[in-house]
């Protein structure tokens, strides 16, 4: 193999978009992000070094602005049939960089998907949103509010919770909502973003799916108000906090879709946030692959180069066939996406699909977290070294095993798909 | 927590005799007192107080003294006797900040090379234990071979590359090496251990001082953990010292990976017993579901007992290589190459055990693991960086060959 880039992937499976704009968006990272990002963990506060290559990317590059339609000066992407297909590549690309920015800029978009994906687009919101985005040359970022405090992920979990755990509520006062709650750990919260996506409940208690409700709050409202950034193992990119949302009020149309709507539309994130994961970790797997080539070439054990000994050739051999793996599962995951209005695809919000999809997302992390740790171990008195990159993404994609219910939720929703399993 | 750790990780306790458990008593109090009860403080003033809490226990408790022979002014712990009470002390450090207990394994396992009454070098002794008697703090520094470079032919240790030599000179020897790896404290060592080829005798072990002129230090190197134990690349331009301050012999280097693979494995099991203690904590305030407690979950209690296993099994093999140390008659019959095969192979295997439970956990904790407030992610970051020192290059590899050679006397590998 002569390049990284020649891991496998189903070619039928590739946007039309993909080999431009991968070309584009690797040119930048190569030269805005990659000689820099040794330097991030220290940025963690500030964003000093972060930001003006936030800038670049999202703003002048334009990537905040792609699934916004062309109509309000956007890109058009999230209505196109291979939104999943381009997620991925962009998503990779950046993991291969950085996955801490690779999530800040992924999530930006994740709020914004609840209202722009068919069936559930809500154009006067979108109207409302897209000059934010769309007409400004500086990086700006979206959140979607989630966890909170009592439930950790449990808001992930509709399907069996419908909801019923979350405290933050939505009371309507007129015209307006009137928000209360407390959030924490958003990626782009610690003060980086300026429109909250924000789940709460319309009847505390209510496992009622109809008492679910997606609104969207400015951040720069009364009564809102953001903690610092979380000091973390890794990730600098993103900035984690927490939100306290006291007595916002937001006009009433600045819910999602309302009752009923509301859930499904959310629970359509759940893929898009599984499948740009296993973006981010093959992203950061086909780097491990080229920092442990280097390293395999030119150090030795018993006088031979590493990979040259059988012993060590079939370490690094299972990491390689790894990254192949779970770059063609990555691939299919993207490819159910987008196989979503297809008369042989299923919603977004299907069993099938969540369950799928978390399934492939728990393998590519765990595979992922072994196969870094192995190349820590192999790197040996150099595998801890921050100059070798891979102790980097060891404890950035940790991260990404973590998220979104981590590694236990996805088991529960494998099983209860492939076991049809009802109390879990 | 309110459950005693000791209870819950059992290992042999008739092996220490009553003096060890005094000593690792006021180990554990200097653990709890200055550091455990005190995380954030102590995370948010860490370059400051470091090397403040390494002075209390070094010096004030005097651990810094403790393997030296009385004669030498040390505490006398210099018999292999002491092993299993050192892994102890190693332990309990361990569970405050293993970088304050890696650097004491290290500085132990350099002693034990020289100062046990079996192995007594009185020359070295009579140099070395002037400075670890005294009053001020010491940080030795180990470079052991590893990796070698493509293209260079470089004398070997078992497979691993030797990168420094001695060459003898006119009253003594001059170590010569470029960018050598210490495993952590380069930047800031007084003295270095150096694992060096040492002509027809095989390898040998030379004891530079940092001081010395011609050593060379390069920027202090940014790791995953252990960073408090700042590490820079080293070169020696042909530093002369002593005749006496050169160890010869495949035995010395194998003694030196013995000390090293049980007392960092003591240091790993102690960072994960008190990652274990977080977690037990953290798994009593958490609730799923809207309403059942996490640990009465079963898959989170399976999560959990993962997690426990690991760090109890991974302490008892650790306490079996004491055991196979401090009797070696009885468990080797003098051979020194299975006591070498046995600790690399139980020295990997523990941090592997302790490395995985904490993955483990750290799966249940989700993002509060990650954050450094709940002070999880420390340890998860100090034992992977001492895991991946331990074995020095290529992962298992090297392990697994000198197993493949003891247990099958091969020959090529």
């Amino acid at each position: 193999m002569k390049h990284f880039d020649e891991f496998s992937r189903p070619e039928e499976y590739i946007s039309p978009f993909d080999r431009h704009f991968r070309h584009v968006i690797r040119t930048y990272l190569e030269k805005e992000v990659v000689p820099y990002r040794r330097k991030y963990d220290e940025d963690w506060k500030g964003h000093l070094l972060i930001e003006p290559a936030f800038d670049k990317l999202m703003g002048e590059l334009g990537l905040q602005k792609s699934l916004f339609p062309q109509e309000h000066g956007g890109w058009g992407l999230a209505n196109s049939d291979y939104v999943f297909r381009v997620a991925y590549m962009l998503c990779e690309e950046l993991g291969r960089a950085d996955t801490g920015m690779a999530v800040a800029l992924a999530v930006t978009f994740w709020p914004l998907l609840v209202i722009m994906v068919e069936p559930h687009v809500n154009d006067r919101l979108i109207k409302e949103f897209a000059p934010m985005f769309c007409n400004t040359k500086k990086a700006v970022f979206a959140a979607n509010a989630m966890t909170e405090p009592q439930g950790g992920s449990d808001i992930e979990n509709m399907g069996l919770l419908g909801g019923r755990t979350i405290r933050t509520s939505a009371r309507l006062d007129g015209d307006e909502w009137v928000i209360n709650g407390h959030k924490l750990w958003p990626t782009n919260s610690g003060g980086v973003s300026r429109l909250f996506g924000v789940p709460c409940t319309t009847k505390a208690g209510s496992n009622d799916t109809n008492d679910f409700a997606f609104i969207y709050v400015p951040a720069d409202l009364p009564g809102v108000t953001q903690g610092g950034a979380y000091e973390k193992a890794g990730m600098a990119a993103d900035k984690n906090g927490d939100i306290w949302f006291e007595d916002v009020r937001v006009p009433s149309w600045y819910r999602a879709h309302g009752p009923g709507k509301d859930a499904d539309a959310f629970y359509q994130l759940i893929p898009f946030g599984q499948v740009a994961s296993c973006a981010f970790l093959t992203g950061a797997m086909l780097n491990l692959y080229e920092r442990l080539y280097e390293f395999v070439s030119t150090r030795t054990y018993n006088n031979r180069p590493l990979k040259e000994n059988d012993a060590i050739a079939a370490i690094i051999g299972r990491i390689a066939g790894d990254i192949d793996i779970c770059r063609i599962l990555g691939h299919e995951a993207a490819m159910i996406g987008d196989r979503r209005n297809k008369p042989y695809g299923r919603p977004l919000t299907s069993e099938d699909v969540v369950g799928r999809v978390r399934n492939i997302k728990d393998f590519v992390s765990d595979r992922a977290v072994d196969c870094f740790g192995k190349g820590m171990d192999i790197l040996g008195h150099y595998g801890a070294d921050r100059d070798w990159d891979i102790e980097k993404h060891w404890r950035d994609i940790k991260m990404v095993q973590l998220w979104m219910g981590g590694k236990q939720l996805c088991q529960m929703e494998a099983a209860r798909y492939f076991f049809n399993c009802e109390t879990l | 927590m309110n459950r005693n750790v000791d209870e819950l990780f059992v290992y042999p306790k008739q092996w220490m005799d009553e003096e060890s458990r005094s000593v690792a008593a006021l180990v554990r109090q200097w653990a709890d007192r200055e550091i455990i009860s005190k995380r954030m403080e102590y995370r948010e003033n860490y370059a400051a107080l470091f090397p403040e809490k390494r002075k209390k226990l070094c010096l004030d408790i005097g651990l810094q003294r403790l393997t030296l022979p009385v004669e030498h002014g040390g505490f006398g712990w210099s018999g292999i006797a002491n092993t299993p009470g050192i892994l102890t002390i190693l332990c309990e450090i361990g569970r405050a900040d293993a970088a304050v207990a890696a650097i004491a394994a290290v500085k132990y396992a350099i002693l034990a090379t020289i100062s046990l009454d079996h192995n007594r070098d009185r020359k070295l002794c009579e140099t070395l234990a002037p400075l670890y008697a005294g009053d001020d703090l010491r940080t030795p520094a180990l470079i052991l071979p590893g990796a070698g470079m493509s293209g260079q032919e470089s004398p070997l240790f078992r497979g691993r590359a030797l990168l420094a030599g001695v060459h003898s000179v006119k009253g003594g020897y001059a170590v010569s090496g470029t960018n050598l790896r210490p495993l952590f404290g380069g930047h800031l060592a007084d003295l270095f251990c150096v694992v060096c080829e040492g002509g027809k005798e095989g390898p040998c072990i030379a004891f530079v001082p940092g001081d010395a002129a011609g050593v060379e230090r390069g920027p202090q190197i940014l790791t995953t953990g252990l960073n408090a134990c700042v590490n820079a690349d080293v070169t020696f331009h042909d530093v002369l010292i002593p005749k006496e301050n050169v160890i010869k012999g495949d035995a010395a280097v194998e003694e030196l990976y013995v000390w090293l693979n049980l007392l960092l494995g003591g240091v790993s099991t102690g960072a994960g017993t008190n990652f274990f203690e977080i977690l037990s904590d953290w798994s009593e305030t958490r609730v799923i579901k809207g309403r059942t407690m996490l640990k009465e979950n079963p898959l989170c209690a399976s999560v959990l007992a993962d997690v426990a296993e690991e760090i109890a099994l991974a302490k008892l093999l650790l306490y079996d290589l004491a055991e196979l140390i401090t009797r070696p008659e009885e468990w080797s019959n003098g051979n020194h190459k299975r006591v070498f095969t046995y600790a690399s192979m139980i020295g990997s295997r523990v941090q592997q055990s302790v490395t995985r439970a904490i993955n483990r956990g750290l799966e249940l904790m989700g993002s509060a693991g990650y954050a450094k407030e709940w002070h999880a992610e420390k340890h998860w970051r100090d034992v992977k960086t001492i895991g991946s020192i331990l074995c020095g290059v290529a992962a298992e590899a090297p392990v697994k060959m000198d197993t493949a050679r003891f247990f099958y006397n091969c020959t090529e590998i």
